[in-house]
């Protein structure tokens, strides 16, 4: 017997996507829907500590656990501490997680150095606000006493010499005796940092101004981009106030647990091993999919909505292998964006956009990312009016709705994308945690293949990718 | 080119006059009347910046009864200039660089051989830096040096700070110490180059 489906994550209120009133059919409703388990295609996935039976206490205990081996002996009574988070933590498992392990690690810092004096710090993406509407809904703003702070890219700025030159970074970040680095070991956006240096990447973004983050998309390349974080968290003036890092570790089906440490280039080297493996498979199963509908359905932007702990973007190169570093230029990135001439790639190393996706759904998917690259190369069909007019209004996606259809209802969406795809095959991007919302059809086609791309990952792909990060695969059987 | 659908509003009784707004606008269009923001709305390109930063809530963003387009023309100028102008600053003119307006180099390039002799006035007049407001203000600054400009940053502003490294300056020994870690630098650097040598047809 199938699967009954996995509870999507719910809408969320927010000034970057619709009313939640308007969200009143999910994909996953629909009779032909399935799930699959991630451990039953991957028996080697690892046991999570949410979601499970204990609930958000299992991330508070792996949390104080793992912070009492930090050493914080540098933070005296009185000092000043900036804990460093970024928005796309509190897009895990609906938040909650994330949200706990900023507040253990407040507490423990609180606790172990006698400092009263912790502030946090918010990161944000391309939408300025998100990170406040988040510390308001996980109440972090009472926790942390008020000493709270969204910052985006375009406030005041400071200068950061570093061993490439000077790069810049969000003034308020750095105006702490010490900082402390709390983020989570999803792969995220692996078409753009490929899984180089995945620990250090907010130093080079969420932590960063406007300067630096278009230094990393738009100066140096699809591979090298990372090493501004890199250089960054390198120099100087951040290894004088950075404490420590505390990460919430993640799997493609969930929290695994929570790592910390002093040496953050060390933590660095285990999120690569757990990133290349355990994401690894499930994008290498991605990639083997032939024709699909993919249904948009999470509160977040078009590239981030999530299935299978991967997120569309991904899934929108998955025809290649992302992962592998000899692949100069990924189906998807900004750089890939910026190489379209106006009739066709400049180059010939341009690879096409997953020829696998024939439509897409957007039932649920908010602005605030540049998303028309994604309408111009794959059909689209936008559910509601109310959502055509969240794109329209948006500064990053006026030309969304140029090349997008209107539905106006999920029903007429899926009946269109079921005509015109010509595929029974739908994968939903809804946030599942655990496993995947599939259709039967699906279900079938990834059962087969997972053993083949399980072996193949294990024994040829795993090896290769650590090899081109300089990360010696012996750790694996360490860890 | 930018299609301009938003503008921005502002509700002087919340108001308190701390000029966050005039010092993110990327176009300069707000300026101070007294103790209050006051916005220029021919000059407005209805990016947001001032509405996601004002600490007050003070800004609102409007639609327009009449959007409009703003674009600078490319075909007024012999294209060997644009394209000269683009490769000294290491771009293809047919490159994109800004996702949101999808405004390629040549757009911004010919803005600049037009006059413009800063970042607010290219994004002025062709709409660049008025989408994400984030990812695209290196692309101008190099368009700006390679034309022989020093753009003079706006007073005590947060527009923007400086033009940082790009892939051809990576100090050599900074590659090698770093190229067995993933950092394929010196392979970008030819993926780089073959975009910026690429002609129309992708030849
Ligand atoms: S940011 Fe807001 S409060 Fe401050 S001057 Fe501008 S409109 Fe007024
Ligand atoms: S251009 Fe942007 S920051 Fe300036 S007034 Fe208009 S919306 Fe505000």
């Amino acid at each position: 017997m199938n699967r009954a489906v996995i509870t999507p994550q719910k809408p969320r209120v927010s000034q970057y996507g619709v009313d939640p009133k308007y969200i009143t059919k999910r994909v996953s409703e629909y009779p032909e829907m399935t799930s699959i388990v991630l451990k039953d295609l991957f028996p080697d996935t690892p046991e999570v500590i949410y979601p499970g039976e204990k609930g958000v206490p299992a991330v508070r205990e792996a949390a104080e656990k793992a912070l009492e081996k930090v050493d914080m002996s540098m933070i005296k009574p009185g000092d000043s501490v900036n804990v460093c988070a970024s928005h796309h933590g509190f897009t895990l498992l609906g938040g909650e997680p994330y949200a706990e392990l900023l507040r253990a690690v407040r507490d423990v810092i609180v606790r172990k150095t006698g400092t009263e004096n912790v502030r946090l710090r918010a990161g944000v993406g391309l939408r300025f606000r998100e990170t406040e509407e988040y510390m308001k809904s996980f109440k972090l703003d009472e926790y942390y006493k008020g000493k709270v702070k969204g910052v985006a890219p375009v406030d005041e700025g400071i200068p950061i010499e570093t061993e490439i030159g000077t790069l810049y970074g969000i003034k308020a970040v750095y105006d702490a005796d010490w900082i402390v680095h709390v983020h989570n070991s999803d792969v995220r956006e692996v078409h753009f940092h490929r899984q180089v240096d995945r620990a250090v990447k907010p130093f080079g973004m969420s932590y960063a101004r406007i300067e630096t983050r278009s230094t990393y998309h738009q100066n140096l390349g699809p591979r090298a981009a990372n090493f501004v974080a890199r250089s960054i968290f390198a120099s100087e003036f951040v290894q004088k106030k950075f404490a420590f890092a505390a990460f919430l570790d993640m799997s493609p089906s969930g929290v695994v647990g929570v790592d910390a440490d002093n040496d953050l280039y060390a933590l660095n080297d285990r999120v690569t091993v757990g990133g290349c493996k355990n994401y690894g498979k499930i994008m290498t199963l991605l990639g083997e999919i032939d024709e699909c509908i993919a249904a948009l359905d999470f509160p977040c932007p078009v590239p981030y909505v999530f299935a299978a702990g991967v997120i569309y973007a991904n899934f929108t190169g998955a025809n290649m292998d992302l992962f592998d570093l000899d692949v100069p230029l990924p189906p998807y990135t900004w750089y890939t964006e910026a190489f379209y001439g106006k009739n066709g790639p400049l180059v010939k190393d341009v690879p096409p956009v997953n020829p696998a996706i024939k439509m897409a759904v957007h039932n649920y998917a908010w602005g605030g990312y540049p998303s028309a690259f994604f309408s111009e190369h794959i059909p689209t069909v936008v559910v509601g009016r109310e959502q055509a007019e969240v794109m329209n209004r948006d500064p990053q996606n006026i030309e969304y709705m140029s090349c997008s259809v209107v539905a106006d209802s999920l029903d007429a969406a899926m009946k269109f994308a079921y005509h015109t795809a010509k595929t029974d095959k739908v994968i939903i991007f809804d946030g599942a945690a655990g496993g995947i919302n599939v259709s039967e059809s699906l279900a079938k086609l990834l059962k087969e293949k997972a053993p083949q791309v399980n072996k193949l990952v294990d024994e040829e792909l795993l090896p290769k990718w650590l090899r081109q990060r300089g990360v010696d695969p012996a750790i694996i059987q360490k860890s | 080119m930018k299609l301009i659908t938003m503008v921005a509003r502002i509700d002087e009784e919340k108001c308190t006059g701390c000029q966050t707004c005039v010092k993110v606008c990327p176009t300069l269009a707000i300026k101070m009347n007294g103790r209050k923001a006051k916005v220029d709305v021919e000059k407005c390109r209805g990016c947001g910046n001032c509405n996601q930063r004002c600490p007050s809530y003070a800004v609102t963003m409007e639609k327009l009864d009449k959007p409009y387009k703003v674009f600078v023309r490319i075909d007024d100028l012999p294209y060997e200039k644009i394209e000269g102008l683009c490769k000294k600053a290491k771009l293809n003119p047919e490159q994109i660089i800004c996702y949101c307006t999808a405004t390629r180099a040549e757009e911004a390039a010919a803005a600049i051989l037009k006059g413009a002799v800063s970042p607010e006035e290219v994004s002025l007049l062709t709409g660049i830096r008025t989408g994400c407001k984030v990812e695209c203000i290196q692309p101008v600054l190099r368009l700006l040096e390679a034309n022989g400009v020093k753009p003079k940053r706006p007073e005590g502003g947060f527009q923007w700070y400086g033009r940082t490294p790009t892939a051809w300056e990576i100090p050599e020994e900074v590659k090698e110490k770093y190229n067995h870690r993933g950092f394929y630098f010196n392979e970008d650097i030819k993926l780089l180059d073959a975009v910026r040598e690429a002609g129309k047809e992708g030849k």
